[in-house]
């Protein structure tokens, strides 16, 4: 969590970790995940706000959000 | 005030270049120092003798191979010509005769600010090993050979495959024990012994540049990752980074050692695991990057070495995420300076007595 909170963050979707020199880049909905679990907001919450936000159910939401986290394990940020 | 005429080498901007025209340019562009450059060349061809909005004199030396009277004696002839009163040495091969002769170049009036022969052993390619434990960071497997048969022994220990590395500069990647020795006799004749052969690590690669003061301490590092490398691994492109291993490991060194003067930690990061690959005892051919950071080495080691203030507003650290990028870029000028190195081994306007610029109307350096 410590690497994710220090990305820098650009409201277009680019995230740059200033330990590594990684970049990524991040669509909206990706967006809205990592600003969440930042600020420490729960899977199941932060797939709430999908499901209202991007007009999808609340079971694939949660889905895709246990999915992106296993990416962010993958690079390490989580 | 007169300038202070500083004497730099590895002027050589090619596509492996030296360090010296970014330190150049590192010290040009310090708000408080006023500077004269002057190039040490060992070629007619290097490209920093043309640069002479960055070099203003440019002078061949004998190579410190050739004998330490002929080096010295070179060094004290461009002194005499131009007022040269530091030198910023920037090449491996060249610190041993600066190391050793430091205290005698600074009688006849030639400073320098670089390591001891004691703490530039330390941190030779043959102990990597104790420096590794000692800064807290991981080593990947290495075997120092001085022979053929040594290196096939190495390379069947380590599995391939393998990098070959010589004992000044170049490393090469084999993939069979055959392509290792072929590697091995070209570095030998080149660089001579030892050689080194180590495991592949993968990862990132991330170095770090710092100066220190000597007494333990530092006076400024700046880390970047190579994002883009080319063919021999110079980075091209790149970004700074503030990886706090690393970071913290530059600190240890300047304690454990009380480093003087400035050197490069170059380390493959593979997650949380960060494996030493080598120390270089000069400032790397990147170094721009500090002065476009706030953090001008080049400038602090000068102020350091001559006891100058540090000017106000001067950045205590550097951000992460400022971009590096080099260039080509070609010049076209007349023959003069080129003829006049090959003829006279000179050029500038230091070769013309008394004219507007000839630091020798303006005094001695300070």
């Amino acid at each position: 969590m410590q690497r994710l909170r220090s990305l820098a963050l650009n409201p277009d979707g680019f995230a740059f970790d200033p330990t590594t020199g990684e970049s990524y880049t991040l669509n909206a909905t990706a967006m809205v995940v990592v600003e969440g679990l930042r600020k420490g907001i729960p899977p199941n919450e932060l797939a709430h706000q999908l499901a209202e936000q991007f007009d999808v159910s609340l079971e694939e939401a949660l889905r895709d959000v246990e999915d992106f986290m296993d990416h962010l394990r993958t690079f390490r940020l989580l | 005030m007169a300038p202070l005429v500083v004497g730099i080498s590895g002027i050589n901007a090619v596509d492996n270049p030296g360090p010296g025209i970014g330190v150049a340019r590192c010290l040009r562009e310090a708000p408080d120092l006023e500077v004269r450059i002057v190039g040490l060349a060992y070629d007619a061809m290097e490209p920093g003798i043309y640069m002479d909005w960055v070099v203003d004199h440019a002078f061949l030396l004998p190579y410190p191979s050739a004998g330490h009277d002929a080096y010295r004696a070179r060094l004290l002839h461009i002194q005499e010509k131009t007022g040269m009163s530091f030198v910023i040495p920037t090449l491996d091969t060249e610190m041993p005769f600066y190391m050793k002769h430091q205290a005698e170049l600074a009688r006849l009036g030639l400073r320098t600010f670089v390591p001891t022969p004691d703490q530039y052993r330390l941190r030779g390619k043959d102990r990597l090993g104790e420096l590794a434990t000692a800064l807290g960071l991981k080593l990947p497997t290495t075997m120092v050979v001085s022979s053929a048969e040594d290196l096939e022994k190495a390379v069947d220990r380590i599995g391939t495959p393998v990098m070959v590395k010589g004992a000044f500069y170049k490393a090469y990647k084999a993939h069979s024990t055959k392509e290792a020795l072929g590697h091995y006799h070209k570095l030998v004749a080149e660089w001579g012994y030892p050689i080194l052969v180590q495991e592949v690590v993968k990862g990132d690669e991330l170095n770090v540049v710092a100066v220190g003061d000597g007494e333990g301490g530092l006076l400024g590092r700046v880390g970047v990752k190579k994002m883009w490398i080319t063919e021999l691994g110079k980075i091209w492109t790149g970004v700074t980074v503030r990886h706090p291993l690393m970071l913290q490991a530059v600190e240890r060194f300047m304690e454990l050692y009380r480093w003087r003067g400035p050197m490069e930690l170059e380390c493959i990061v593979d997650g949380e695991d960060v494996y030493l690959v080598e120390i270089n005892p000069r400032f790397p051919a990147w170094i721009y990057l500090s002065a476009g950071v706030g953090v001008n080495l080049p400038a602090r080691l000068v102020r350091k070495a001559l006891q100058i203030p540090p000017p106000p507003m001067e950045a205590e650290d550097y951000p992460a995420g400022k971009l590096f990028v080099r260039y080509t870029y070609e010049l076209v000028t007349d023959l003069d300076r080129f003829q006049s190195m090959i003829t006279t081994g000179a050029c500038g306007d230091c070769g013309v007595d008394g004219q507007e610029g000839d630091p020798r109307r303006q005094g001695e350096a300070v």
